[in-house]
Order: C-alpha cells, then sequence, then structure tokens
C-alpha cells in the first residue's frame, strides 16, 4: 500500500549525500561555478563515500542501487550545487541507455571508477544526432561539460558509444556552470551500438528522471533560502513572511515542489518495479520544469533586490533550473511523450485502470 | 517506498466502481437534471443500503481506530466522487458528527444516537450543524447561543448550509456560550428532529453537487436535556469544544481532496473519451491539455494518500492535509475547465457530464476550509504567520 516514505537503508545513502552536498558542495557553489568544476580532493570523496556508481551494477563496481536511490541523491546533491552533481557523476544519465539496453558497460565502468571521468549524454531531443553503420555523429548546442572522455549516443530506438571524434567548444553557459558547458560535436566509430525500442523508452525515462530529480532538488533550496530569509528580513514593522501576499507565495512554491517530488518518487518506484514508468516519468520531468518557472523566480523575488544579486543563490538556482528543464528535450518533449502515452489507443481509458497499477 | 494499491483496497475499489457506474451516477444525473436532491424514498437510498452504506461502524473492532486506514478510505472517496460527489453526500448514515460521537460521546449518547445506525431499518441520516451565515471558515466565530436553563439547555441561532438536515434522525448542533470566548465556549448538542424552535428548513438551490440537501434553518428557543450536550459537562475544559469540531474538519481535508481528484479524473476520463470519440486525440492541442490534466490529477492523488499515510502512521499531517484540500480542490477545478475545452462550443450546451462536473468541482474548493484558509494554515507551519 502507498508509502512514500524510503525506509531505512535508503534514508542512510540519503543522509550521507546530505552530508556530503551540505560539507563539500554547498560552501563553494560559487567558487565551483567560477571555476567550471569542483576540486580534485572533491571527486575524490564523491567516489570513496560510494555516490559515483550510484546505478552501475555491483559486478562492475557500482553500488547497484535503483532509480529510487538515484531520485533522492539527486535531490540533495540538486539543493547544494546541481552543476557541481552533474560535474562529480562520472556517468550521469549517460548510463541508462547502457543499462536498460544493453550496451557494453566495461568501458563505461572504467570511466566510472575513475574521478574526474566525464562520460556525456547525446540525445536526439537535444540535437542532431545519427548513428549509421558503425559511425555515430552529434552535434548539439549545449551539453553541461567542458570535455567528453566518452558520448553516449541516443537516437530514436538505437543507443552507441564513441570516444573518438570529440570536440566541446566551451560556452559560458546559462547556468550549471560548474559541469562546465560547451558546444558538442562528435563524429567518431561506433565502439558499440544497440537497437532496442522498449529499452530506449526505460532509458529515456531514467534520463528524465536524473534531470527531474536534480532540479527539484535546485527548487527545494529556493523554498527553504527565500523562506528562512523571508522569516528574518522585516519591512513594515514585521518579518515579510508574515504578510500574507509572501506567506501565501512561500506555501505555493512548497506545495509546488512536495507535489512534483511525489510524481518523482512515484516514476522512480515504477522503475524499480518493473512497471510501465515512461508516461510517470515524462510527467514527473514535465510538473517539475512546471514548477521552476514560478518557483524560481518566485525565490527570487521575495528576496527583492538581493535576490537579484550574486551575493545570494536564489538568482543561481533561478537559471540552474531553467537550463535544468531544458535539457533532453526539456518539458515539451517530455508532455509529448507522456501525452502521447495517455491518450495512446492501447492506454487504458484516463487514470481509471492505471491508477491501480 | 511502495505506490501500489493491495488486494483489500483494489477489491473494494473494484466493487464500489460497479456500485457507482450502476447507481451513483444515474442518481447523480438524475438530481442534477431535475435541480433537487435525491428525495427520501428515492430507490438509489435502497441499493445504497443494500450496498452497506447507512451503517455506523460505532460497535464494530475499527470504531475507536479513526483514520487507521486512511488511505483506504481516501481511495474510496476517491472512486465515489468519481461517479458523483454530490451522491456520496447524500448517502444516509451518521456521517459527518461519527468520528466525534465516538470520540467524545458518552456510552449513553453512543448507544441513543449511534444505536439506530447500527442495522437500520431504512435509511437514516444525522448531520453537523457548524456553519452560519456569518462564520464559515472561522469557525471560532460561531453566534448560535446556547444558555443553561435549569436541567437542560436553550439554543438559539441560525445554520447554514448542512448537509442533509431537514432529513436528519439528529443534528449535532455547534454552540457558544459567550460569542466574545471564542472556542474555548463551544459546546456541541445533539438536536433531534421534531424538536420544538428547530426549524423551518430551506432547502438551498446550488450551482452544482445537486444530489445532496444543503439545508438553512434556524433555532429558535430550542431546549435540549442536558445529557444532549457531547460528552457531558465533565468533557468541557479549556478549548475541548472547539477541538471536537476541529477534528472532524481535520480528518476530513484529505477525504475532501480525495473527492476533488475522483471528479478531476472524472473530468479526464470524459475528455479522453470525447477526445476519441470524435478523432481528436492526434490534436497536440489535445494531447497536451489531457496530459496535463492526468498529470495533475496523479499528483493531487498522491499529495492526498501522502496525508492519509502520515495520518496512519499518527504523524503530523497538518501541512499535508491542507496541502491536499488546497491542491486537489484546484486541481480538479482546473481539470473539468481543460476539459471542457475540448469540448468546445459542444460543452456550453449545459447537458454533458463534464460540464456537470466543472459546476461540482468549484465546491471543492470552499468546503471544510477555502484554499486561502488551507494556505493560512500552511503558512502557520512553514513561516509561523500570526493569527492575527
Amino acid at each position: 500500500m502507498f508509502d512514500a516514505d524510503p525506509g531505512e537503508e535508503l534514508a542512510l545513502v540519503v543522509e550521507t549525500a546530505r552530508k556530503f552536498a551540505l560539507e563539500a558542495l554547498q560552501p563553494h557553489l560559487r567558487e565551483a561555478e567560477a571555476a567550471r568544476g569542483v576540486e580534485g580532493s572533491v571527486h575524490e570523496d564523491y567516489h570513496a563515500i560510494g555516490l559515483a556508481g550510484l546505478e552501475l551494477p555491483e559486478a562492475h563496481g557500482g553500488a547497484g542501487l535503483s532509480s529510487v536511490a538515484r531520485a533522492l541523491v539527486n535531490e540533495e546533491l540538486g539543493a547544494a550545487d546541481a552543476g557541481a552533481a552533474l560535474a562529480l557523476d562520472p556517468l550521469g544519465p549517460a548510463l541508462h541507455p547502457a543499462l536498460e539496453m544493453g550496451l557494453a558497460l566495461e568501458p563505461l565502468a572504467a570511466h566510472g571508477a575513475r574521478p574526474g571521468s566525464r562520460v556525456v549524454l547525446a540525445t536526439d531531443l537535444d540535437g542532431q544526432v545519427s548513428v549509421g553503420g558503425d559511425r555515430v555523429t552529434a552535434e548539439l548546442p549545449y551539453v553541461p561539460a567542458d570535455r567528453a572522455d566518452a558520448v553516449v549516443v541516443l537516437a530514436g530506438d538505437t543507443c552507441a558509444c564513441v570516444i573518438e571524434g570529440i570536440a566541446i567548444e566551451p560556452l559560458r553557459g546559462a547556468g550549471l556552470r560548474a559541469a562546465g558547458g560547451g558546444r558538442l560535436r562528435a563524429d567518431g566509430p561506433a565502439v558499440a551500438t544497440v537497437c532496442d525500442p522498449a529499452g530506449a523508452a526505460r532509458a529515456r525515462a531514467r534520463i528524465r528522471l536524473y534531470v527531474a530529480s536534480l532540479l527539484l532538488g535546485v527548487l527545494r533550496a529556493t523554498c527553504a533560502f527565500s523562506r528562512d530569509y523571508a522569516q528574518q528580513r522585516e519591512a513594515f514593522g514585521r518579518p515579510i513572511a508574515h504578510h500574507q501576499a509572501l506567506a501565501f507565495l512561500i506555501t505555493d512554491m512548497k506545495m509546488a515542489v512536495d507535489g512534483a517530488r511525489l510524481l518523482v518518487h512515484e516514476a522512480a518506484w515504477r522503475l524499480e518495479a518493473g512497471l510501465p514508468a515512461e508516461a510517470a516519468a515524462a510527467s514527473a520531468l514535465a510538473q517539475c520544469v512546471e514548477a521552476s518557472r514560478t518557483v524560481g523566480p518566485d525565490g527570487v523575488q521575495i528576496l527583492g533586490g538581493h535576490g537579484f544579486m550574486a551575493d545570494y543563490p536564489v538568482e543561481k538556482h533561478m537559471r540552474e533550473a531553467r537550463a535544468l528543464g531544458l535539457l533532453f528535450g526539456g518539458f515539451d518533449a517530455a508532455v509529448e511523450e507522456a501525452g502521447r502515452r495517455v491518450c495512446g489507443n492501447d492506454a487504458p481509458l484516463g487514470l481509471v485502470e492505471s491508477a491501480l497499477s | 517506498m511502495d505506490f501500489s494499491v493491495d488486494d483489500a483496497a483494489r477489491e473494494r475499489i473494484e466493487a464500489l466502481r460497479a456500485f457507482g457506474r450502476e447507481h451513483v451516477r444515474p442518481a447523480g444525473l438524475e438530481a442534477d437534471r431535475e435541480g433537487r436532491p435525491i428525495p427520501v424514498g428515492h430507490a438509489y437510498f435502497d441499493a445504497a443500503m443494500q450496498h452497506g452504506y447507512g451503517r455506523t461502524r460505532w460497535g464494530r473492532e475499527d470504531a475507536d481506530a479513526g483514520a487507521s486506514n486512511t488511505r483506504m478510505a481516501l481511495l474510496l472517496a476517491e472512486e465515489f466522487a468519481y461517479w458523483d460527489r454530490g451522491v456520496m453526500i447524500a448517502n444516509p448514515g451518521p456521517s459527518l458528527p461519527e468520528q466525534s460521537v465516538i470520540g467524545m460521546g458518552t456510552d449513553e449518547q453512543k448507544e441513543r444516537y449511534l444505536g439506530p445506525f447500527v442495522a437500520p431499518d431504512r435509511p437514516r441520516w444525522a448531520c453537523f450543524a457548524m456553519t452560519e451565515p456569518g462564520a464559515g471558515s472561522d469557525a471560532a466565530a460561531i453566534q448560535t447561543r446556547a444558555r443553561k436553563d435549569g436541567d437542560g439547555w436553550i439554543l438559539n441561532g441560525a445554520k447554514c448550509f448542512i448537509g442533509s438536515a431537514s432529513r436528519s434522525d439528529w443534528i449535532l448542533v455547534q454552540a457558544t456560550l459567550d460569542p466574545t470566548k471564542g472556542r474555548a465556549a463551544q459546546r456541541a448538542f445533539f438536536v433531534e428532529q421534531g424538536t420544538p424552535g428547530l426549524g423551518p428548513f430551506k432547502t438551498e438551490k446550488k450551482m452544482g453537487l445537486k444530489a445532496y440537501e444543503s439545508a438553512s434553518f434556524s433555532l429558535t428557543d430550542v431546549r435540549v436535556p442536558a445529557a444532549n450536550l457531547l460528552g457531558g459537562e465533565a468533557r468541557y475544559e479549556r478549548k475541548a469544544g472547539f477541538k471536537a469540531a476541529m477534528q472532524t474538519f481535520n480528518a476530513g481535508r484529505p477525504v475532501i481532496a480525495a473527492n476533488a481528484v475522483g471528479i478531476g479524473r472524472a473530468a479526464l476520463d470524459e475528455a479522453i473519451r470525447f477526445a476519441r470519440e470524435h478523432d481528436l486525440l492526434g490534436r497536440d492541442r489535445v494531447r497536451d491539455r489531457i496530459e496535463a490534466m492526468a498529470r495533475k490529477v496523479r499528483m493531487a492523488r498522491l499529495v492526498c494518500l501522502r496525508a492519509g499515510q502520515l495520518a496512519d502512521l499518527r504523524r503530523a499531517n497538518i501541512q499535508e492535509a491542507s496541502m491536499s484540500k488546497a491542491l486537489a480542490a484546484t486541481v480538479a477545478l482546473e481539470s473539468a475547465s481543460l476539459g471542457l475545452e475540448l469540448l468546445g462550443a459542444a460543452g456550453a450546451r449545459g447537458d454533458a457530464l463534464i460540464e456537470k462536473l466543472y459546476r461540482d468541482a468549484k465546491a471543492m474548493d470552499i468546503v471544510e476550509g477555502t484554499g486561502q484558509i488551507q494556505r493560512m494554515i500552511i503558512a502557520r507551519q512553514l513561516v509561523g504567520l500570526p493569527r492575527n
């Protein structure tokens, strides 16, 4: 029966991630943003506590944890610094096509075991991507990385890995600068190619959850920071949070985030349980993005002029939430996929039946 | 973490679904068409009794459990409202005051007032009367007066929008000993139908949810014996009187939210059915609307269930309960509104189920505390918003 609590084992994983995020990432978010990366020692710590390769099977040196664990950990990391979270995860969402479609994991696992390594995911939702014969080409206007040791390409129902012919032209980036950022061009031989429609669909679901859970973390941080500020900042003789207009705004922000979180967790649970999850994951991302359109700017609004300045993190939250929501097809592709599945001829009428599955 | 519905719940939902399809939806549509509550003696109530409605849980093993299986109750509340929320409220039984009587009533009061609902010989109703013309969400502001008179009490005042009041065997009336003393001075009294000074009852004309009777009435020198004071004198110390009412409200918020989810879901299914029948599912604008409806209804359901889970675990759920109510009510209305857009001008004809759902849904943001009241409650928790 419905139970939204993570359980003791996962709670420990979450606590570990939270402690790391608060101690190693949050205090240095501006330095990481300026440096377009995190320090080597932080990479080492990230690996040492087992967050690298969280979902990588144990046989390949990973922790072998589930989509639920990924969602929970990403929220913690995203709440501290979403860009750093991307920089630290050697495989990132590039792992998911490999996991779900049976791409050889050995080469990726080797990168996953190396602190500072980066494998980038390129999908046809973001730009021109093709897998033809044994050759891979990709041209994306932006990826959250300055460099890539390998690129996993997901084009339709096919995925492939390429390690040669990769070039990333650095860009300033709207947000997520701690991850780096640049224009990706890849043109090289495919190390491996797999075509698997069902696996590709599940891979897209896991990719969307990866982004959604990071985004959730950013939004949570916005809510928490702006709420705390509003309780301390006074105007007209009382904390601004005690003016009903702002109190209701803060309430609506919290509702938006808490609601979106449950969609993310449900989709993650469905993936873990082996249930159809494509529509759920797409909806979860869509809801997170929709929430970000108001929560991000509202966080800045609550701080007023201070919110607009780089002295406080809410302007970074606003930029990063928007940038995250544009990755891997963002809102439009997610809504398209969810809508197609909800309305599909083979789908049950509305939610009556699907609600119970 | 588990988002499944267990077999026991699934079985009960399936049974309710069959009942809803056969009896609830037709009764709701009939009431809406005729613009009046389902009359006493209507065949629907016999069907409801046969299906197990109209009985008290007092005396059963789960009588004191209260919210022990809130999640199950929420799923059933959603399913019933899917077929017709107005009919759900019209159902016979001790309804809203039941939990207060079980929780606070004396043994004699439970026997006297809930006893007839153990194995009722006919559909019977009871109701709770809090709302007044000048006091809705601000329950502490009620003006109906209770004055001690020898070995009894005299009640004077007016109540409004009370569900099933004119057909109830008894009404649990919330009154105050002194309106200037707020919550601490409130008491609840059993007023039996036919008591001199009770009434007349005016059945209100409503925009939606027409299947159940919303009645307004006055109490003019209504004399009740001391034994009719809920819980007896000993129970009423400090704020206990008001707490009795607020306990009812607190238990009600996620249920109302689940009702709203059911309405939103019905609108979604109707929208999909219409779009499918008219070959509209290939259009982006249609799919986008349906996706948004499905997403938000699903989210609202999860928020409700989360509030229910916390209740089942006896963990604080003030924020979550209010969030579920505020969110689900909005989602229900939005879902029906988006669904109407799919129908286009056909939605304005006034004969489509989804148009009825649009009217029904609005009430969900009003009853048991408006969305604004819910936000005040949440804000008190989140940022310490002062009460005054």
